[in-house]
């Protein structure tokens, strides 16, 4: 019995031996307080690496937990990833609220310009409500084209277009078979709906879909590589009412762009998409819209003016105008108060352009950095007829040839 | 050499036949060896628990990943919980098969069995604490099952879990339980269960005429046989806690979504599979507590086991305790693993 005690005695020094190494092999947690929050989390123990999101959201000020929510101090992955919002996607738009919203943050007032959140859920590249309308007027399920439904539900109660909501489009409410086949194969853009799988497909949802340009990194001088990530995936047939994914890389802007027909000027595959395109055109206004027409209207001579008119300007005077907002946001220009920039007709600033005093343009690629200057129309030898300065119009004389 | 504390805890001399590991499985003994982990460790775990529903689930995280060996020293008390329970159970089995509860055992019998009932309590309790989204539902359910008492259902529950939702306020109530409510009565009535051994003339034997082997076995060799199960259910418990982590789950925010753990914890599972059945005051409450009055009545209504066969293992004479004992062991383990067939 002597001899059973010594050696089962030996075993638990053993085993608590053994507990001890166990122990001392588990890595070291890694603290951060985040000031946003004042509450430890420990995702930097396995997350070091991460590369911070962005200039406007120091890891040491949000942390990891305030945006991608989980168990702040778990050390076991299943359960710190347990309750994480969206997945790896915080700002997928089911969620995107507990993410990124708050009066402080992106869902504030529409006067301090912080209902971001607002603006893309009612927008069209969420509702798809143009596309939906379309095909079901088409197809004779509505007599008219107004919007009644979006790829989800959403309202605006404060609405400057006329739509206080739409509802969500069920396809189990449709018998036009185009529109069931609508349904099944064309739902799956718009970032508020779920990817179809596949390569060709991979895109992310909510904000990420156009901010995220990949390995935890958000910008604001999206390329346009990011918005092709959609919009020249593949072609839709409206025969068929089918989508048919491109199955090559695009290499040349200008020959790669998925609609054979369409013609383009060299702005248009020189420059980015958001070097043309306002933040009201491509996250919405926070209002409903019932076409992508009802919201896109920048056009060649929002920059380049007409014959008689020359471009909008505005001189900034106000230290807090959003376009010194925007230029601190992407960096790219150092304006000053008394310059004087291009704004739309909507009064949006196009902040990356600037007029000079030789009456020409400079603009700075919000993406590229690239410096262009370029003149009005005005005192040029174009021949427009002046009632008709609509963009197509341009394109008949300055579409590139490939 | 004069016995020090822990010799003197024992008896002198105890019989030779009773006193084999094949006769005793060492329950009770490690029963006690467990209640000493999980005192230790408990008042360990309570310098970091925070009972407040915004801060229990997160306490218990940081107990589990921040402490200085927390995680290790919550899963022994885990483990040494869980395997209380069944622990207890080999022993209430082994003192029926072998006819143990007879006079003048019959009353530590009951206390036992009272013991048996406290510790299934302090595990429930104490899986409650956690607070984390998988306890809601099993809690809700469980402490429901109150209500449905006649009469006096209302107030049990108003007992055990205060006023409100059970999810949102009982926390703090149950806490009080499991530390105190709960543990100064299992620490007495031990502590009156060890004594009742010694009083009731220790381990359960036949009158001394009637032994066939009449061998008795000095304290320290008793001594040694428990340090040596000590030393090894340690070895077991330490490697457990190594290995196999306590559930844990994320903190609960509001009410858990339908989607959360439904589960009860597994010792509670053939009620639960019971309460499918139907009313929940007779498969929840009823058919339980019966099982409880026939155990607690073995000593009192069932044939009294001969002399002879006291401390023998299944005798004859009590063979209708054995068979009814059996039968509830086997019914309890079969819904239990009911629960596992989908």
């Amino acid at each position: 019995m002597k001899k059973l005690l010594t050696v089962a005695s030996g075993l638990l020094l053993l085993t608590l031996l053994f507990l001890w190494w166990w122990n001392a092999r588990a890595p070291k947690p890694i603290e951060l307080i985040p000031t946003l929050t004042g509450q430890p989390e420990y995702c930097l123990t396995c997350h070091a690496d991460v590369p911070e999101i962005s200039p406007s959201h120091p890891t040491e000020t949000f942390g990891c937990v305030s945006c991608h929510g989980g168990e702040r101090l778990a050390l076991d992955a299943d359960l710190a990833h347990s309750t994480m919002r969206g997945g790896a996607n915080p700002s997928d738009l089911s969620v995107v609220e507990a993410s990124c919203g708050g009066s402080n943050c992106h869902s504030g007032s529409e006067a301090d310009d912080r209902h971001h959140i607002q603006r893309v859920i009612t927008s069209i590249q969420s509702t798809y409500a143009g596309a939906i309308s379309n095909i079901r007027f088409t197809f004779g399920a509505q007599t008219d084209l107004s919007a009644h439904f979006g790829i989800h539900a959403v309202t605006d109660e404060q609405t400057q277009t006329g739509f206080t909501s739409l509802a969500k489009f069920d396809l189990f409410n449709e018998s036009n078979p185009n529109i069931q086949k609508f349904g099944e194969n064309c739902l799956t853009c718009h970032i508020n709906a779920t990817p179809r799988e596949g390569d060709a497909y991979a895109r992310q949802t909510g904000c990420s879909a156009c901010h995220s340009v990949g390995n935890h990194t958000y910008t604001t001088a999206i390329p346009y590589t990011q918005c092709n990530a959609c919009h020249n995936r593949g072609n839709y047939d409206l025969r068929t009412m089918t989508f048919t994914e491109r199955t090559d890389q695009p290499t040349s802007r200008l020959a790669d762009y998925y609609q054979p027909i369409a013609q383009f000027t060299q702005c248009e595959y020189t420059l980015d998409c958001i070097d043309c395109h306002t933040r009201s055109e491509v996250m919405g206004d926070g209002d409903i819209h019932a076409n992508q027409k009802d919201i896109q209207y920048v056009q060649c001579k929002t920059c380049h003016g007409t014959l008689t008119e020359l471009p909008l300007t505005k001189t900034l005077t106000d230290p807090n105008d959003i376009a010194f907002t925007l230029a601190f946001l992407n960096p790219i220009i150092d304006l000053k108060l008394g310059d004087t920039i291009l704004i739309t007709e909507k009064g949006e600033p196009l902040w990356n352009i600037r007029l000079l005093p030789d009456g020409t343009y400079e603009m700075i690629g919000k993406a590229t950095r690239q410096y262009f200057t370029f003149r009005p129309v005005m005192g040029t030898a174009c021949e427009q007829n002046p009632a008709e300065q609509e963009s197509r119009y341009c394109h008949e004389c300055h579409a590139v040839e490939h | 050499m004069r016995p020090s504390f822990f010799h003197h805890l024992h008896p002198p001399t105890i019989p030779a036949a009773q006193a084999r590991w094949r006769h005793t499985l060492s329950a009770g003994g490690t029963a006690v060896f467990l209640m000493l982990i999980l005192g230790v460790t408990g008042v360990l775990e309570m310098f970091y628990y925070i009972p407040n529903p915004e801060e229990a689930a997160l306490s218990v995280q940081t107990i589990t990943y921040h402490v200085p060996f927390g995680g290790f020293i919550r899963n022994l008390h885990y483990w040494s919980a869980q395997l209380l329970l069944i622990v207890s159970a080999i022993h209430l089995l082994r003192v029926v098969f072998t006819a143990a509860y007879a006079s003048p055992r019959r009353f530590n019998y009951l206390l036992g069995l009272g013991l048996f009932i406290l510790a299934i309590m302090l595990d429930f309790t104490g899986y409650i604490l956690r607070w984390d989204v998988d306890i809601c539902w099993p809690l809700t359910t469980g402490t429901n099952l109150l209500k449905t008492i006649p009469f006096i259902g209302n107030f049990f529950f108003r007992i055990a879990v205060g006023g409100g939702e059970a999810c949102e306020t009982a926390l703090l109530r149950l806490y009080t339980w499991h530390i105190f409510g709960l543990t100064i009565p299992l620490v007495i009535i031990g502590i009156w269960h060890a004594f009742r051994v010694r009083r009731d003339g220790g381990i359960a034997v036949p009158p001394p005429a009637l032994r066939s082997d009449k061998a008795r076995l000095p304290r320290n060799e008793l001594v040694r046989r428990e340090v040596l199960m000590l030393f090894i259910v340690g070895i077991l418990l330490i490697l457990l806690s190594t290995f196999v982590p306590a559930p844990i789950a994320p903190a609960m925010i509001g009410k858990p979504s339908p989607d959360a753990e439904t589960r009860a914890p597994w010792f509670f599972l053939w009620v639960q599979q019971m309460l499918k059945w139907g009313d929940p005051f007779i498969f929840g409450v009823l058919i339980p507590f019966g099982i409880l009055v026939i155990l607690a009545l073995i000593p009192y209504i069932f044939p009294k086991p001969a002399d002879s066969d006291i401390g023998t293992w299944f005798p004859k004479s009590n063979r209708l305790a054995q068979i009814v004992v059996s039968i509830i062991a086997l019914i309890v383990i079969m819904l239990t693993l009911m629960t596992f067939i989908p």
